[in-house]
C-alpha cells in the first residue's frame, strides 16, 4: 500500500475535509474569546478611568495636584496618563504635554492617540481618556493605555498554536490510520473473496464483534456463502444423479455392442444387439431432453405468451388422447366437469402438466383400477385433481418424489425417466399455481390455481 | 433425381445424412458455411433444403430469410440443437417449413424430407379417396368400400392427416406434432394404442391391412397390395 494509496483513499480525503473544518472552527471560536476579552477589559479599564476622573474632580483644588501626582506614582507599569490644564489650554500637572486635540471635554471614554514624554523624547500610545471641564475652569484628563489586549491576543496565540496544530495532526493521523485499517480490511476481504472465486467454498469472510458495521456486513455475506454453499452441494448431487441415470443405459448399449461384435455370427443377431444398443441410448438421450425441458422452463421468465386457457375443454382433450389407454390397461377413466372454468396460463405448458400427471397416475394403478380427473371450484382457487387407485404417495416420499430422478422403490420396474413430476412441479412454479400431493391411500394430486386478483 | 441441399458444419453428421439419404436415391450436395450454402442454394435450385441452424459464418435462419426475401419457396427443414419451444417457432415463422431437433433419427429425417417434398396441395376436395378408403370432410364420415367406419374425432383427424400422406412413413413425432399439436414427448406410446384402434376400425379381419407398421419408424398408409 503506497502513501498516494493512503492519500487518494476516501477515508483520509474526509479526515482531510474534517480537520480544514476543525481548524476553521477554532480559529473563529479563539477569535471570538479574545474579541469578547478585549471588550470587557476596556469597559473595565474605562470604568477605572471614570471613577479615578470622579474622584479626582471630586476633590478640593488644593488635593488635585496632589492626586494626581499619586496617582501617576502608583502606576508601576507606565500605562496610566494624567494631565491637569489651564482653561488657555497651559499644562498644570500631569505626563501630558498638551491636551489631547482628539478628545472632546465631557464626552465618554474614547480612544486616542497621545505623545508620550520620556527621557528620551517621546513616544506616541494608542489609549483610552476622557476630558472634564471643572468648576475653576480647568480641564481635566485621565487615561489608560489598555495593553492587556496585547498580552491576551499573545496568550491566544500560543494557544491556537498549542491546541490547533496538534489537534489538526492528530486529526490526519486519524484519518489516515482509519483509511489504511479500512484499505487493510478490504485487501483481507478481498483475499477470501478470490480464494473463495479460486473454488475454496469453505472460506469466509472476517468478521469479529457484531455491531460494527463492517462486520455486520461480513456476517450478511456470510450467511449468503452459507446458502449458496449448500445450493452448491445439492447441485452436485444432483449431477451425481444424472451421471449416474445417464451412465446405466450408456453401460448397458456399450456391454451390448461388444457382446454383439464378438458374438454375432450372422447380420440378423447382429441388427437384434445394434437395436438393442440404440433403445439404450435413445433412453439417455430422453433423459436429456427432459433435462434441458426441465431447464427451459425453470429458466423461463416470460409470462407474456400467457392466455386464457379453457380447463373444461382441456380436460375433455386429455379424456380423448388417454381413454384408449386407460383401456388397454382396464382402468376406468372418468373425468368430472360440472362446470367451465379458465385459468390465465400458457396452454401448451398446462396440458403437458396434466397429461404428464394423468400419464403417471395410469401408469401407477393397477389393472381394474381407476383414474380421475376433476376440475372443481375452492376458496377463490380452480383446482384440478387427480386421483387413482394406485400405491399413491406417502409422507416420506412425498419431498422426494419431487427431486430428480427419484423412482420409488414400489415403482422402480415401471418404465420412465423420473423428471416427470419435476416438470409438472416446474410448469406449476411458473404459472404460480401450488401443486398439492396428497398421502395415501390412493393417489391424489391438485394443482390449484389461485384466481387473478386483477381479474 | 430429387436434389436436396444439406448445410450443416459438423462433416461427420453431414457424411452419414448425406450417405443416408443418397441410399434413398436422393442427391446430395453439401456446404459446410452458411455464405456458401447461400451461394449454392441460388445456383443449384435444389428441391429442398436440410440447414443446421448454428453455422460458421452465417447463421441457418439467416440464410433461409436470404433465400425467402429473394422469393425461393424451397421447402427447408431446419436441424438445430436447440430444442426450446421458443427456438422452434422461431425456426419455422423465419422460414423454414419442418424443425427437427438434434440428437434424430435418421428414418426421422429422411421421413420429414419426404414429407416435405410430397407436401399435399391445398385442394378443395371434400372428399378423400385411398383405396378402398373413403373420407367425406364435411359429413365426417368414413367408409372402406361399402362398409361405414365409426371414427371418434381424434381417429378422423388421424385417417385424414394419413390419407393426404398415403403411401409415406410418417414418425411417432410427426403424427404427435401434426394430429395431436403436442409440443412435447409423452411417457406413454400414445400414438401406438390410438394407431391400434384405428387400424382396427380400417382394417378389418378379413380385409388386406392398409395400415402398416414399420418397426422402429413410424406408420405407413398404403394405397394398394
Amino acid at each position: 500500500m503506497g502513501q498516494e494509496h493512503i492519500i487518494r483513499s476516501n477515508t483520509f480525503r474526509w479526515a482531510l475535509v474534517v480537520a480544514g473544518v476543525f481548524a476553521v472552527f477554532v480559529v473563529v471560536l479563539f477569535g471570538f474569546i479574545y474579541w469578547q476579552t478585549d471588550q470587557y477589559l476596556i469597559a473595565r479599564s474605562d470604568k477605572m478611568i471614570e471613577s479615578e476622573l470622579n474622584f479626582i474632580v471630586g476633590l478640593p483644588g488644593e488635593h488635585r495636584l496632589d492626586a494626581i501626582k499619586d496617582h501617576l506614582k502608583q502606576d508601576s507599569r507606565g500605562v496610566q496618563y494624567a494631565g491637569l490644564f489651564s482653561a488657555d489650554g497651559r499644562k498644570i500637572a500631569g505626563n501630558l504635554e498638551r491636551f489631547p486635540p482628539d478628545l472632546q471635554m465631557d464626552g465618554s471614554v474614547r480612544s486616542i492617540s497621545v505623545e508620550r514624554a520620556l527621557p528620551a523624547g517621546s513616544e506616541t500610545h494608542v489609549i483610552r481618556a476622557i476630558a472634564r471641564h471643572m468648576a475653576n475652569g480647568d480641564a481635566l484628563v485621565i487615561g489608560r493605555e489598555v495593553d492587556e489586549a496585547r498580552e491576551i491576543s499573545h496568550v491566544v496565540g500560543q494557544a491556537l498554536a498549542l491546541g490547533l496544530l496538534p489537534g489538526l495532526c492528530l486529526c490526519l493521523l486519524a484519518g489516515a490510520w482509519l483509511s489504511i485499517r479500512a484499505q487493510k480490511r478490504v485487501e483481507e476481504v478481498n483475499q477470501r473473496v478470490q480464494r473463495i472465486v479460486a473454488g475454496d467454498l469453505r472460506e469466509r469472510l472476517p468478521h469479529r464483534d457484531v455491531d460494527e458495521p463492517f462486520s455486520k456486513l461480513a456476517a450478511i455475506v456470510n450467511g449468503m456463502l452459507d446458502e449458496m454453499e449448500a445450493m452448491i452441494h445439492a447441485l452436485a448431487g444432483v449431477g451425481n444423479d444424472i451421471a449416474h441415470d445417464l451412465r446405466t443405459p450408456l453401460t448397458r448399449a456399450r456391454l451390448a455392442l461388444e457382446r454383439g461384435r464378438s458374438n454375432a455370427t450372422t447380420l440378423e443377431q447382429l441388427q437384434i444387439v445394434v437395436d438393442r444398443a440404440i433403445a439404450n441410448i435413445d433412453q439417455s438421450l430422453a433423459i436429456i431432453t427432459g433435462l434441458l425441458r426441465l431447464a427451459e422452463i425453470e429458466n423461463s421468465r416470460r409470462t407474456a405468451a400467457f392466455g386464457a386457457v379453457s380447463l373444461h375443454e382441456m380436460l375433455q382433450e386429455v379424456r380423448d388422447i388417454y381413454e384408449p389407454i386407460a383401456e388397454n390397461k382396464d382402468i376406468d377413466l372418468q373425468v368430472g366437469v360440472q362446470q367451465h372454468l379458465s385459468v390465465r396460463g400458457d396452454r401448451d405448458l398446462l396440458f403437458e402438466a396434466i397429461a404428464n400427471l394423468v400419464d403417471n397416475a395410469i401408469k401407477f394403478t393397477p389393472e381394474g383400477g381407476r383414474v380421475s380427473v376433476e376440475l372443481a371450484r375452492g376458496n377463490n382457487e380452480t383446482i384440478v385433481r387427480i386421483s387413482d387407485t394406485g400405491p399413491g404417495i406417502n409422507d416420506q416420499e412425498r419431498e422426494a418424489v419431487l427431486r430428480r430422478f427419484y423412482r420409488s422403490d414400489k415403482i422402480r420396474s415401471t418404465p420412465g425417466v423420473g423428471l416427470g413430476l419435476n416438470l409438472v412441479a416446474a410448469i406449476v412454479k411458473l404459472h404460480g399455481f401450488r401443486l398439492a400431493i396428497h398421502p395415501g391411500p390412493g393417489g391424489r394430486l391438485e394443482i390449484i390455481c389461485p384466481d387473478h386478483r386483477s381479474g | 433425381m430429387t436434389k436436396v441441399l444439406l448445410i450443416e458444419d459438423d462433416s461427420e453428421t453431414a457424411e452419414e445424412i448425406t450417405a443416408e439419404l443418397a441410399d434413398r436415391g436422393f442427391e446430395v450436395e453439401w456446404s459446410a458455411s452458411g455464405i456458401e450454402g447461400l451461394d449454392k442454394a441460388r445456383s443449384s435450385r435444389p428441391d429442398a433444403m436440410i440447414v443446421d441452424r448454428l453455422l460458421p459464418g452465417m447463421d441457418g435462419l439467416t440464410v433461409i430469410e436470404a433465400l425467402r426475401k429473394e422469393q425461393v419457396r424451397t421447402p427447408v427443414l431446419v436441424l438445430s440443437a436447440l430444442g426450446a419451444v421458443d427456438d422452434r417457432v422461431r425456426g419455422l415463422r423465419m422460414g423454414g417449413d419442418d424443425y427437427l431437433t438434434k440428437p434424430f433419427a435418421l428414418v426421422e429425417l429422411v421421413a420429414r424430407i419426404e414429407a416435405l417434398l410430397r407436401r399435399p396441395a391445398e385442394s378443395r376436395e371434400t372428399t378423400l379417396r385411398v383405396g378402398p378408403l373413403e373420407l367425406d370432410l364435411i359429413e365426417r364420415t368414413a367408409k372402406r368400400g361399402d362398409r361405414v367406419i365409426d371414427l371418434l374425432p381424434r381417429e378422423f383427424r388421424l385417417l385424414e392427416y394419413m390419407m393426404q400422406r398415403s403411401d409415406q412413413l410418417l414418425t411417432r413425432a410427426m403424427l404427435l406434432e401434426e394430429v395431436w399439436n403436442y409440443k412435447f414427448v409423452p411417457a406413454t406410446n400414445l400414438v401406438d394404442v390410438h394407431m391400434g384402434r384405428l387400424r382396427h376400425k380400417v382394417d378389418g379381419p378379413d380385409e388386406s391391412p392398409m395400415i402398416h407398421n414399420v418397426r422402429g419408424a413410424g406408420f405407413i398408409l398404403r394405397t394398394g397390395l
